[in-house]
């Protein structure tokens, strides 16, 4: 569904590569997570998936990148939208303003592609129920919290049924509780619906126990590439700016002096915590 | 937390219900007939007759308050600029060095009269019209949604603006910054507010464009609308009377100018 090959990205006058000779290829239906500390080409990453570079960010874009069928820097943004969803970090600026009522903000995207209204309403009814927003159905989007706006803007692209959703840190503003809704969300999505996820997120925890994959990238490069839990299950990440999951800390203090499993791999999630020190 | 800018007063009445685009063709009937109405009275008469539609929307009351706000700077200033320095024209009373003037006072008379005619008319549209449906409907009749999107735009990014501006400005003001005081400290305090201020806002314009193409704003093709707008034959019609009634009123008035007395 993703595939980038030699991949190589100067944004405009800038001389170090933020995307340095990529290559990445990603089955439809996954659930990729990367992370890398900031600047190593996250953001970067996704903005080419997604289109907008090479197509609103100018700059300097070699190698190839096809997303769903797509070769990405032929393709018009207009044709991309719609195919390949993008939710970024700050909600209040993914809201139109131009709709003032939640239930409006959600249909923006449909009314642009022309879905026919019985249609429109039916999708926008089930994705207001799916995201818990029905009670706001009818409030202003500049009027909701943090939180419920973070949903709103995942709403909004995910209504319009995307075969590749993009979405970097799509839970800043998201208690606990709220972000790993949005994980099982896009476990969902991915196991049931063969949505294509590409997830930019620093939540080591909830990456482990929700995604297939996880990338870590450093200096616009895949130094990592695996199984959540194996490359997570490092106390060492830190070097590459990413905080380790509190259980692989306490569970590595633990291990040097001498309590839980020997052996084996360190805990990352919760569930892997209490199997290490059973 | 932030309430869009808007003047509309959300009320389940018949006016409210209209069409758009009908209480579009009212508000310029209403314009043109305030503006064109003869005499020194004219116009007050039109503005008079702005009352029964807006009491059928329930919102007569903040209506003739608003209006009365809008107009009273104007009022004042007209009174006693045109009213007491009126070059020549016959003096009615006399205050010590300054006499008020006939001409003066019933040209300020009719100048108020227009402009309390055209603040009435907008606002027994804004008053009763959510502004997105305006913009749908005139969508529909093939306004540029990139035209469209920014007047709708504007009223929600102006109150975002101003609590990012008093974030800002709270935030300085807790490092130290004095922003009371007499008016040059005000003016001083101005400075560390706009750049942030300003640079923020450029950010905020760049992911706002990324936003939005996600969302297909840029595609070419038919569009639908998730509510249709409830229009019918009669409004039509109506319509179509208002706007030739409005050219009437313009085609009466020359008519009056040229042959008039």
């Amino acid at each position: 569904m993703i595939e980038a090959r030699h991949l190589t990205y100067h944004y405009p006058r800038a001389e170090r590569p933020a995307l340095n000779d990529l290559t990445l290829s990603i089955p439809a239906g996954q659930f990729c997570a990367v992370l890398g500390a900031n600047g190593a080409g996250k953001s970067t990453l996704a903005y080419a998936l997604t289109g907008f570079i090479p197509h609103f960010y100018r700059g300097r874009l070699e190698g190839k990148l096809e997303v769903a069928g797509n070769d990405v820097a032929q393709t018009p943004l207009a044709q991309l939208a719609g195919t390949v969803g993008f939710v970024f970090a700050n909600p209040f600026n993914q809201i139109t303003g131009a709709k003032f009522t939640v239930r409006q903000e959600i249909a923006f995207g449909l009314e642009n592609l022309g879905v026919p209204p019985t249609e429109m309403a039916a999708r926008v009814d089930e994705m207001l129920a799916r995201m818990g927003l029905e009670e706001a159905a009818d409030r202003s989007p500049i009027a909701l919290s943090g939180g419920q706006q973070q949903r709103l803007a995942i709403a909004s692209v995910l209504v319009m049924r995307p075969q590749v959703l993009v979405l970097d840190e799509p839970t800043s503003q998201l208690d606990p509780a709220g972000s790993e809704a949005i994980f099982r969300l896009l476990r969902t999505l991915a196991g049931d619906q063969e949505i294509t996820i590409f997830l930019a997120s620093h939540k080591v925890a909830l990456i482990a126990e929700f995604a297939d994959r996880a990338l870590i990238l450093s200096g616009g490069q895949i130094i990592d590439d695996g199984a959540p839990p194996a490359i997570l299950a490092d106390p060492g990440l830190e070097r590459l700016g990413i905080i380790p999951s509190a259980y692989t800390e306490l569970a590595h203090l633990a291990r040097q002096r001498g309590l839980g499993n020997a052996g084996g791999p360190l805990p990352v999630t919760l569930a892997q915590a209490e199997a290490f020190f059973r | 937390m932030t309430t869009p800018f808007s003047l509309y007063l959300d009320r389940e009445t018949g006016l409210h219900r209209l069409h758009p685009l009908t209480k579009l063709a009212l508000a310029l009937f209403y314009l043109v007939a305030g503006i064109a109405a003869p005499g020194v009275w004219g116009s007050y008469t039109v503005f008079l007759l702005l009352l029964p539609p807006a009491l059928w929307g329930r919102i007569a009351r903040p209506l003739l308050v608003a209006a009365g706000k809008a107009v009273l700077p104007f009022a004042v200033s007209l009174f006693l600029v045109q009213g007491f320095f009126w070059p020549g024209g016959t003096p009615i009373l006399t205050l010590g060095p300054f006499s008020l003037k006939e001409e003066g006072l019933v040209f300020a008379i009719r100048s108020t009269g227009r402009i309390l005619a055209l603040v009435g008319s907008f606002l027994l549209l804004t008053l009763s019209t959510r502004p997105d449906r305006l913009m749908q409907a005139l969508g529909e009749r093939g306004t540029p949604q990139a035209l469209t999107y920014i007047l709708l735009t504007t009223l929600q990014i102006v109150p975002r603006f101003q609590e990012k501006a008093r974030t800002i400005l709270d935030a300085q003001r807790s490092r130290g910054l004095e922003t009371e005081g007499n008016p040059w400290q005000r003016v001083r305090a101005l400075l560390p507010l706009i750049q942030p201020l300003i640079l923020g806002s450029i950010v905020d314009i760049e992911e706002r464009a990324i936003a939005l193409e996600v969302r297909a704003f840029g595609r070419s093709g038919p569009k639908t609308n998730l509510v249709a707008l409830a229009d019918s034959r009669g409004q039509q019609l109506a319509r179509w009377l208002l706007l030739f009634g409005a050219v009437a009123v313009v085609g009466a008035r020359l008519f009056l100018a040229v042959t008039g007395p």
